[in-house]
């Protein structure tokens, strides 16, 4: 949370007794939190607000639920609540981009080199391009895969945790995360 | 590890290097969200047996009124209350 003063729990009970300041400033200070995750898990920029949105609309109804499950940490939950609800959103999406080889700049071209082909050392370009990249393999794979991958490389999350996020068994995380960079293997060579 | 998890992991290093963008709320977010989830939420059990409550005791008052409405054109009557039915015993229990 960006705040380290903000204190949540006074804030939640102002919101249970429907304190419209209250809600902001619980907004306010979990959107850091919130817009990361949005924008690890979603590529589209022009989108990224609408689905922070959803995200804090979901929190504020369910927020019964939350309270009834003491001993979890907000942020906790919300990081969950956001998962998923962009889990959702990249599977209602469906369609994946279609991306080129002779559409990617010269950094990310450099990048799919490395990955590809037999370069040795990485390329020394901007961490951007590397990050838009990633993006743009990321989303040719599934949800699932998109979201194991994020959460464990992009994130750094454990296994652990990401089983916690997403409900999925630890083994179940393992395998897809295999899985998933096999893919990514063979969309880089399928490149060039 | 493969050789490609390796370059993989190096290139998702220096991905995780970029700089992020500005992370607070738009101007007017949290506002917008706020007034909207108190405006879409379910409500609660209480404020409907409240809307409830006030609907009876509106119909009530009405029934109320439209009673002593009827009962109006009686209070010159000699016995202004005497039951306005033509029943012998009823008339008979209501002047004991």
């Amino acid at each position: 949370m960006a705040d380290s003063e903000f204190d949540s729990g006074r804030c939640l009970e102002r919101v249970r007794l429907h304190d419209q300041d209250a809600a902001a400033a619980l907004v306010e200070a979990l959107y850091p939190q919130v817009i990361r995750i949005v924008r690890n898990h979603w590529a589209k920029q022009s989108d990224e607000e609408d689905l922070a949105q959803e995200i804090f609309l979901k929190l504020f109804s369910r927020l019964d639920q939350y309270e009834a499950r003491a001993g979890i940490p907000l942020e906790h939950w919300v990081s969950r609540l956001a998962v998923r609800t962009c889990l959702d959103a990249l599977r209602a999406k469906g369609r994946r981009p279609e991306v080129r080889i002779g559409d990617l700049p010269e950094e990310q071209q450099a990048w799919l080199d490395y990955l590809a082909a037999d370069e040795s050392a990485p390329p020394d370009s901007a961490a951007g391009s590397a990050r838009e990249l990633v993006g743009k393999l990321l989303a040719k794979l599934s949800p699932e895969d998109r979201l194991v991958i994020t959460l464990l490389d992009l994130e750094e999350k454990s296994v652990k945790e990401i089983s916690e996020l997403t409900g999925w068994g630890q083994s179940l995380v393992k395998v897809r995360a295999f899985r998933a960079r096999r893919k990514l293997r063979k969309l880089a060579q399928a490149f060039k | 590890m493969t050789s490609f998890d390796a370059k993989w992991q190096q290139c998702a290093a220096r991905a995780r290097q970029a700089v992020l963008r500005d992370e607070n709320a738009p101007f007017g977010f949290a506002t917008r969200i706020a007034a909207r989830a108190f405006a879409s939420q379910p409500q609660s059990l209480e404020s409907v047996w409240q809307r409830l409550a006030l609907r009876l005791l509106a119909g009530a008052l009405g029934a109320l009124v439209l009673a002593a409405a009827m009962e109006v054109p009686h209070l010159r009557d000699t016995h202004p209350l005497e039951p306005g039915v033509a029943d012998t015993v009823a008339q008979l229990v209501w002047r004991l």
